[in-house]
């Protein structure tokens, strides 16, 4: 089989989870289409204004105590009070709260017993060497 | 807490109106706002960030909160208090990740193949019995002095 077309240094870096592509070698970085363009002029905007609204109260004559960030709040609440209401018990969720919620519990529970009958046939039979025997 | 209900994060938007309307509640763009796919996960319509830590942003531009690399009212992403510049760090590597991992993997597995051999086959400066002199330490061991030693010789000619 024909080896192809020669990769690309992006395509040979293999970005994954835990390393991203570098900015030399995104394609992304270097065409500038009106549209991204435009993108990135909304995004601005809106960067700008939050950032008005913040240095106002943070300028201002009569500052307030404590400035709240809504973002901080909005992502504290989801992922603390947000998470049960929106919660759905499907196939996945229940397969994976059984194995890491019960399936913990049912394995230790087998291996300590396990290993209680194993000392007890071992005591029983006369054969268990006590680990920390004055005699 | 004292914010209205409408501007908390909610469940997933299933119309796109909702979906409008979540965008401009976390201060993103329409084509920019994508919710995590509607697992039932507990999610709801938290908008999926590309995932880059702290490490990856720009250290030269003027943040509001410079420590963390953050403006005031960005939405900040699910596993923020991950991606601290004291934590997880996704920027790019030098070498390629898979490269690095390959590397790692083979010196690991060169070094525990070679340490698992040494136990089932240990190997050892050969040792023989040990030679006292002095006949044996006839004398040491409480031989009678006026009485003639045996003889012991330790060496072959």
């Amino acid at each position: 089989m024909a080896a192809g077309p020669p990769r690309t240094a992006a395509e040979a870096y293999r970005p994954n989870r835990f390393v991203s592509l570098p900015a030399e070698l995104d394609p992304d970085t270097y065409d500038a289409s009106p549209e991204k363009r435009r993108a990135e002029a909304e995004r601005l905007a809106i960067r700008a204004r939050l950032k008005r609204q913040y240095q106002l109260q943070l300028n201002s004559p009569n500052p307030p105590a404590i400035i709240e960030d809504p973002a901080l709040l909005r992502w504290a609440y989801a992922r603390t009070q947000n998470v049960y209401p929106t919660f759905r018990p499907t196939p996945k969720t229940s397969f994976l709260g059984a194995l890491f919620a019960i399936g913990p519990i049912l394995f230790w529970a087998a291996a300590f017993k396990a290993e209680r009958d194993r000392k007890e046939r071992l005591i029983q039979e006369g054969k268990y060497k006590r680990p920390f025997s004055l005699f | 807490s004292e914010m209205s209900k409408d501007l908390m994060p909610g469940p997933y938007p299933r119309t796109p109106e909702e979906r409008a309307a979540a965008a401009k509640k976390y201060n993103m763009r329409v084509e920019d706002y994508e919710p995590y796919p509607d697992d039932g996960f507990g999610f709801g319509d938290y908008p999926k960030l590309p995932d880059k830590s702290a490490h990856e942003r720009d250290p030269w531009y003027q943040w509001d909160q410079p420590d963390m690399r953050h403006n005031w009212g960005e939405p900040m992403h699910w596993d923020f208090d991950m991606y601290i510049r004291n934590r997880v760090d996704t920027s790019p590597t030098p070498v390629p990740w898979h490269t690095m991992r390959k590397h790692f993997l083979v010196f690991l597995s060169t070094m525990l193949i070679m340490f698992g051999l040494g136990e089932i086959y240990p190997s050892y400066r050969p040792v023989g019995p040990k030679q006292y002199p002095f006949n044996d330490l006839y004398l040491e061991r409480g031989g009678d002095p006026n009485k003639e030693p045996p003889v012991v010789t330790h060496y072959e000619i």
